[in-house]
């Protein structure tokens, strides 16, 4: 037996699970501040990018360079909006998980994944239509491919999860066995979502700011 | 008599097992074998860049090229020496003095993501290899700054090697760099706030900013360097709209500060060693602290220094100012330094003597760097050799000294047993002397106007370039030294103890080397890591030393030890 910091007698099996919480909520916090991090380093080599792409307009009287069609708008802003939409919908799916509703849950990461199709798709449209023979259509190519890379790799870790999630819920619903394989996501069990659903933000916000570089900044 | 909290929990604390060679060669989460996973490694690659400098020294013995078949052999040469001392030497080795001491100083069980820092580890060694490999399609012959057009038209296939590589070390920093911030954040122990944190971890910690901010730099960088190369673009090439400035512009805006990330932790091993070892508390210990990372930030302001020839006019002056506002910060910790050791009892140690070392070549270096950042000498002494006596000045008579002080002043706690003094001392005095011998003449024969990377000189340099030969055999053979008295303390070595130099630190704090999970309980901080010569500080050393009065040699007497030397 002993006693806590305001004196109140605490059994050893108290004290453990007092210790163990205390390292699993250190662990979250690691969890959160290094992928914080990680976003804030990584955001760089988008910076980069777009410092070369600024760069590179010196060496041209006007950009788009004289000759060259401007991409049009009107798509990437639907490109945009699909992935506005699908990072906020990651996070009420974020939330459902944290309320251990797996089905609701379910549904809602289907539609971020389709919104982030969506995207992925204009993307894969806007790559293959611009004019090359400058280098505005080479970093045009630089910046986006190296942008859908980012979203796609992303695109598959999430599409793990709802494999994960769907997995889990046949489990529960007594259509498949426990193979002891299964993820379980519930609202003790939700960093994996979290993760994502932050990855997700950071693919929005690199997108927001290649999209007014490589849309909307002429000169 | 003070009171004093034990430093330690209850219980005693086993000592850690001897290491086999065997522990060090396989995957292992453990911070410390990572830490000196890490260190093996970029002293391999100290060898292997160390190996090449006398090559180039051996050929620079007389005007003509003699020793290598041509220009371009010493092109290459030259590349993959400062490429493997850069890359794979400087770099990973302060990752691994962090990775060893970071948790420890903390009183923590391990980094914050073991399994990461394993993994940024061994990406390492393949980079390396890969890197290496380059000997066997074309080694990259454009220096390890790579410009273009040398990179893209002229170099062969171990330039897309070299790309690759970097790109995979650059990878292994971000990560290493997530770790330490983390588990500085959030891995100090109850009653260590962020000024009481030993000043190794404050400079570990402006390192991993730098190394956070700066690495994407080169990694876009080179992602166009290998697009190039390789996808036909033209990034680089102004025949086709391509900037031939935009790759020193993005490659230098990481290489500038990358500087720093090779000499802040070097600083931070300084301010432990001189403190600890001329038993008198850090002057300004704040200063210091936050010095490190006034360095960090202006050191993200001043990389168009290195395009002085080249870039608008208009531009030198902004840059002029800000390379000589980060001579501020550094002076700060130089002249702490020196309140530091003044009126110390100074123990002349061969950790002691390499941070001396590093005080005084250090400040040559600075001094040449805040030359250099004056327009009007830059242009005259651009690609000389003077350029060449001031980065080793900085990055040899700094870094390098730092990383010996550190190996003589941590080795004790790394396995248990103190490195040889004596063969530390001609060790110490016999790369002192070389590398004054090798680089100071290097700042006369730049201002007389020899040109750096070329193999074949004028007559007249023959004579100062075979001094500066000489002294650089004369420093190789030093490094002999080390590894002598490594191999010798293996098997003689004293038996350290858990504190041989009467440090306040924890690392300190645990036995010698420590045991996997580092301490028993919770150590307890003492409330000023430089405290020293205080009654509390004695009686906290002699806590420690009573707690592991085993491990101690028979011969110390801990008490009037830790009286003498509080």
């Amino acid at each position: 037996m002993a006693k806590d910091y305001f004196g109140t007698t605490l059994s050893r099996e108290e004290i453990e699970a007092k210790k163990r919480e205390r390292e699993e909520q250190l662990k979250l916090n690691n969890r959160r501040l290094g992928l914080l991090v990680f976003q804030l380093s990584w955001m760089m080599a988008f910076i980069a990018l777009i410092i070369v792409n600024w760069q590179l307009r010196f060496s041209y009287p006007s950009w788009p360079p004289p000759n060259v069609k401007a991409m049009g708008v009107t798509l990437p802003t639907i490109a945009t909006l699909a992935l506005l939409a699908s990072a906020v919908l990651a996070r009420v799916a974020l939330r459902s998980i944290k309320g251990n509703q797996l089905m609701r849950f379910i549904t809602q990461w289907r539609t971020v994944l389709g919104l982030g199709g969506v995207f992925v798709v204009i993307m894969v449209i806007e790559w293959l239509s611009v004019q090359m023979g400058t280098q505005y259509g080479t970093v045009f190519r630089l910046m986006t491919a190296f942008h859908t890379l980012h979203a796609v790799a992303i695109g598959a870790y999430m599409f793990n999860i709802l494999r994960n999630a769907q997995h889990a819920q046949a489990v529960l619903q007594g259509q498949l066995t426990n193979d002891g394989r299964a993820v379980f996501y519930h609202a003790e069990n939700y960093w994996a979502v979290e993760a994502a659903s932050r990855l997700l933000d950071f693919v929005f916000i690199a997108w927001l700011l290649f999209y007014v570089v490589l849309y909307w900044w002429r000169s | 008599m003070a009171t004093i909290t034990a430093p330690l929990g209850q219980g005693s604390t086993v000592a850690g097992k001897q290491f086999r060679v065997s522990d060090f060669l396989r995957w292992t989460i453990d911070h410390k074998i990572i830490g000196i996973q890490y260190i093996a490694t970029s002293l391999f690659f100290f060898f292997v860049g160390g190996f090449l400098a006398l090559i180039i020294r051996a050929e620079l013995w007389t005007p003509a090229v003699d020793l290598l078949p041509s220009g371009t052999a010493y092109n290459t040469v030259l590349t993959m020496h400062g490429s493997a001392m850069l890359f794979l030497f400087m770099i990973p080795i302060w990752a691994g003095f962090g990775n060893y001491l970071i948790p420890l100083q903390l009183g923590a069980k391990d980094m914050a993501f073991p399994w990461l820092n394993a993994f940024a580890f061994w990406l390492i060694p393949p980079a390396g290899i890969l890197m290496m490999m380059g000997w066997f399609v074309g080694a990259p012959e454009a220096g390890w700054t790579a410009y273009p057009p040398l990179s893209v038209a002229y170099s062969l296939d171990g330039q897309t090697l070299w790309i690759v590589a970097l790109h995979i070390l650059g990878i292994s920093s971000i990560l290493g760099a997530i770790n330490f911030i983390v588990t500085i954040r959030n891995m100090r122990p109850e009653g260590m706030g962020w000024f009481q944190m030993p000043l190794f971890c404050w400079a570990t910690l402006a390192t991993s900013i730098i190394v956070l901010m700066a690495t994407p730099f080169l990694a876009g960088a080179l992602t166009l360097l290998l697009l190039d190369r390789v996808a036909n673009t033209s990034f680089f090439n102004p025949a086709n709209g391509g900037d031939i400035l935009l790759w020193q512009n993005i490659f230098w805006f990481y290489s500038h500060p990358a500087v720093y990330i090779m000499v802040l932790p070097g600083m931070g091993v300084l301010s432990e060693v001189l403190s600890i070892h001329s038993r008198k508390p850090i002057f300004g210990y704040r200063m210091v602290a936050l010095s490190s990372m006034a360095i960090a930030l202006v050191g993200f302001t001043v990389w168009a220094h290195h395009m002085f020839t080249s870039i608008t006019p208009q531009l030198r002056i902004p840059f002029m100012i800000t390379s000589m506002i980060i001579a501020v910060p550094t002076g700060i910790k130089i002249f702490s330094w020196l309140g530091t050791i003044w009126m110390g009892k100074i123990r002349y140690t061969t950790a002691m003597l390499f941070s001396l070392g590093f005080l005084s070549m250090f400040v040559i270096g600075g001094i040449s760097g805040v030359m250099l950042a004056s327009i009007p000498v830059d242009i005259h002494v651009h690609d000389t050799y003077f350029v060449v006596a001031h980065f080793h000045f900085v990055l040899f008579g700094g870094a390098v000294f730092a990383v010996f002080s550190g190996l003589y002043h941590w080795w004790p706690k790394m396995f248990g047993r103190t490195l040889n003094e004596r063969l530390g001392a001609i060790h110490f005095w016999m790369t002192y002397v070389g590398f004054l011998t090798t680089f100071m003449p290097m700042h006369w024969a730049g201002a007389r106007g020899m040109p750096r990377r070329v193999a074949e000189y004028a007559f007249e340099f023959q004579t100062v370039n075979q001094i500066i030969s000489f002294g650089g055999f004369l420093l190789g053979t030093s490094t002999l030294f080390f590894i002598a008295n490594a191999l010798w303390t293996f098997y003689n070595g004293k038996v350290a103890g858990p504190n041989p130099w009467r440090a306040l630190t924890l690392e300190w704090a645990t036995t010698s080397p420590p045991p996997s999970h580092n301490f028993d309980g919770m150590p307890i901080p003492f409330s000023d890591p430089y405290g020293y010569g205080t009654e509390e500080a004695t009686a906290y050393i002699e806590a420690i030393e009573s707690h592991y009065a085993p491990q101690l040699p028979k011969s110390s007497n801990a008490t009037t030890m830790a009286e003498s030397n509080a």
